[in-house]
């Protein structure tokens, strides 16, 4: 609750910020498609669930088949029983599914727009939702232009208009920009939410409360005391039917010019006056400025092929179902980036991430720098590694430090132990769903944990420089086996300045 | 004893003694988690958030085990629960139970620790000595009283002089509003469950600003602990005479202002809801403080 609202209704005072939304209409375009079913969703049931939707809340599903609101609901409860986080219970999701709306619509053919007005009309008049909307463009970029001309000429006279954007924010600096500037032509860059849904995770958002809640982090979160800083970003599923997406994309633009970046952003980032939207995003700005250029021999590249994961036999990226037999899609990233500023000057942050790796595995590991003088014998040090604090962000969500300790018993052995917080072992609510928390703050028209333009456009520029040096050479692909952690090109990159990629 | 808390559990190792001492549940304690990591792959984690301790007289006995059944899991605490026995011959009886529940994707477990101790007679006189040593060092005391807290007498004065936030229901009181001028505000943080379950009604009143502002007369339907606190809180923040009309009732089901209705909120939480809420709060509740104060007059 603000001052200035308790100032004016001295009955707020105490009541505590309640995350409830003004009135709206949720729009979703692309409403038949996979994210809608297993995401956007589950997680409006989950919102109703919990009674965090507005009362006063209408949502309307477009796509370009052709259902009716009754067919429409029946594939959204099938959605919500089978991906839902929650018990499917009837008397939440009736109210849900009443609130419910289907319009059949091709915006990239012609402008058909009218009835998604008409009902958009309707249903502010029956269910006071005020002229507000959410529009939620859960479309490939391809379809955004159409929407985003047709959204932008019929704005609502009155109420708040927010448009929720995913990921890909195009496929360079140049689409990029063009996407940007196509939005900006009729929405403020405080109506815009680019999701990237990273950032809606709890554990990720721990990473800030970690540093800035403890004063024992931060003064020494700097290259006086930490080596070096590893993220990795490992899965290990395939393409799963996305090879048409992922063919274009690669890692390079699936994983590391969005999550890779973010998380290497919050890592690195100064801590910011406050917690609003802008002062976050102005800091992540800063480290995203701050990044050196890779050169092309900070970078490795690869493309899994056939091998075991988890004890199953699974084939090679050039196999599997849509992707070119001769593709050179990279399916694995490697790199060494430097944050030039004051407080990171000369640390290495080795980022990794891949498809088909040995394990399911997202953390940030901060290796601190060896004790500089322990004063045992070599023979009693011998198992002890540096100091190693690794934030577990999935699965496992966590905090993990690593610390000697002595080994009972006579004379003096020293040995690495763990000390683990684990999120859920004290906190046990269940994890929100990124899509929840995200989709409520954009209901809220809070942006923090948004993309702002000007990261984007950064985080291209990152990738651009990367992808030029590719242009120059043309590795043998395959050149890791699914279910090993990658090429033997990215042990080479860390073990050329004396360390080694961490076996979480 | 009382019956078990939690039924989620994967586990449990259980020690029970009669007249013990101090010293012998510290003992069994470490000796039970001890036996319980060899359960399991790993030591089971002791994430522990608080310390929860409740005071439960024999006629709260049943409701109190209702309630905190499952409150070890959200909150992994050291539960201490003191049931007093004054009338019984000298001694302490004391069950302890090492729970662990599980964590999702992972075969390790977290432990939480419940320590039941049955204070017979003259230790009935002095609980702060015997919890004090079993306090988790450096995590803040929660001290759930059941019924109505005898402030002045010893025993409590003690027990709230080691508490962070002492919680109290006031519905559980014989003599609300006078007893509210008896809140030991000054000496610890206050919680009231009887407070929380007004909060969906005191969220709609606040909706109806500024229609209330020259409010004059609210009518209360439910247990006089809530309906004094709702017409103290009005009374306090908007600053000026309210008058209250009661209608009992066993719960808070309708608020009239001036003669208009109050949209009745959406449906309540369950009692172990509203204590687990209260757990999680930290630091003086001045709103309540002052709508206490104030429903005392009333």
């Amino acid at each position: 609750m603000t001052e200035t609202q308790v100032a004016e209704n001295p009955l707020l005072e105490g009541l505590g910020p309640r995350r409830t939304p003004d009135p709206c209409v949720l729009v979703i375009f692309g409403a038949s498609g996979d994210l809608t079913r297993r995401k956007i969703f589950p997680a409006l049931y989950a919102l109703a669930n919990r009674r965090l939707l507005p009362e006063k809340f209408a949502i309307v599903g477009t796509a370009r088949s052709d259902l009716s609101d009754e067919e429409y609901r029946d594939r959204m409860e099938h959605a919500v029983r089978e991906f839902g986080r929650d018990d499917f219970k009837e008397d939440v999701w009736r109210p849900l599914s009443e609130a419910t709306h289907y319009v059949s619509l091709n915006f990239a053919e012609e402008m058909r727009g009218d009835k998604l007005i008409e009902l958009l009309n309707r249903l502010d008049e029956e269910r006071g939702t005020r002229g507000n909307r959410v529009y939620y463009l859960a479309v490939p970029p391809s379809a955004m232009q159409p929407i985003v001309e047709e959204l932008g000429e019929h704005r609502t006279t009155e109420g708040w208009t927010r448009l929720i954007v995913e990921k890909p924010f195009g496929h360079d600096l140049e689409s990029a920009r063009e996407l940007t500037a196509m939005g900006t032509r009729h929405f403020t860059e405080e109506e815009i939410f680019r999701i990237d849904h990273y950032l809606g995770k709890e554990t990720v958002q721990n990473m800030l409360a970690l540093r800035f809640a403890n004063g024992i982090f931060e003064p020494i979160w700097s290259r006086q005391f930490i080596d070096h800083v590893q993220i990795t970003v490992a899965e290990t599923l395939g393409v799963e039917g996305r090879a048409d997406y992922y063919e274009r994309a690669g890692a390079i633009r699936d994983i590391f010019q969005n999550h890779m970046l973010q998380l290497v952003a919050l890592t690195a980032m100064e801590p910011p006056i406050d917690f609003t939207a802008d002062s976050v995003r102005n800091e992540k700005v800063k480290v995203l400025k701050a990044m050196r250029m890779p050169r092309p021999k900070d970078v490795v590249r690869g493309q899994y092929g056939p091998g075991f994961v988890e004890g199953r036999e699974v084939p090679g990226y050039r196999d599997e179902e849509g992707v070119d037999p001769q593709s050179m899609t990279e399916t694995y990233l490697a790199a060494k980036l430097y944050v030039d500023n004051w407080r990171w000057a000369d640390t290495p942050f080795y980022v990794r991430t891949g498809k088909r790796l040995a394990r399911r595995d997202t953390t940030i590991a901060i290796q601190f720098q060896r004790a500089p003088h322990p004063p045992f014998e070599d023979s009693a040090t011998e198992e002890l590694q540096p100091n190693l604090l690794l934030v577990h962000v999935q699965p496992d969500e966590g905090v993990s430090l690593a610390i000697g300790a002595k080994v009972p018993g006579q004379g003096l052995r020293i040995r690495t132990v763990n000390m683990d917080f684990m999120y859920g072992g004290a906190f046990r609510t269940e994890l929100p769903e990124a899509y929840e928390r995200l989709i409520l703050d954009a209901m809220l028209g809070d942006q923090t944990l948004f993309t702002r333009s000007d990261e984007v456009e950064e985080q291209w520029s990152i990738v651009d420089a990367i992808v030029a040096g590719w242009a120059r050479d043309r590795p043998a692909f395959p050149n890791y086996a699914s279910g090993a952690w990658g090429p033997a090109a990215a042990d080479e990159l860390i073990q050329r300045d004396g360390r080694e990629w961490l076996r979480h | 004893m009382a019956p078990a808390l939690s039924t989620t559990h994967v586990h449990a190792e259980e020690w029970s003694g009669e007249d013990v001492g101090v010293g012998d549940v510290v003992t069994a304690l470490c000796r039970l988690r001890d036996e319980s990591a060899h359960e399991t792959e790993g030591p089971d984690l002791r994430t522990s958030v608080m310390n929860h301790l409740a005071w439960v007289p024999a006629e709260w006995e049943e409701a109190a085990v209702e309630t905190l059944a499952g409150l070890e899991e959200r909150h992994p605490s050291r539960g201490i629960l003191l049931f007093p026995q004054p009338d019984a011959e000298d001694g302490i009886d004391a069950k302890i139970s090492v729970l662990a529940f599980p964590l999702q994707e992972q075969r390790r477990h977290i432990a939480a620790e419940v320590i039941e101790l049955r204070l017979r007679g003259s230790a009935c006189r002095a609980p702060a000595s015997i919890v004090n040593p079993l306090l988790v060092p450096a995590l803040p005391v929660f001290l759930r009283w059941r019924g109505r807290p005898r402030f002045g007498e010893q025993y409590v004065d003690q027990l709230v002089e080691i508490c962070d936030r002492l919680i109290v229901d006031s519905r559980e009181w014989p003599d609300v509003p006078d007893a509210y001028s008896e809140l030991p505000f000054e000496r610890t943080a206050c919680s009231d469950i009887a407070w929380r379950r007004t909060e969906r009604w005191r969220r709609c009143l606040a909706r109806m600003w500024p229609g209330i502002a020259e409010l004059r007369k609210v009518r209360v339907e439910g247990p006089l602990a809530e309906a004094t606190l709702l017409a103290g809180w009005l009374r306090s923040r908007l600053e000026r005479e309210v008058e209250l009309e009661q209608d009992d009732s066993e719960t808070l089901s309708a608020v009239d202002v001036d003669g208009s209705a109050c949209p009745v909120p959406r449906e309540q939480p369950t009692s172990s809801a509203l204590l687990s809420a209260e757990l999680d709060e930290f630091g003086r509740d001045r709103v309540y403080e002052a709508a206490a104060s104030a429903a005392v007059t009333f």
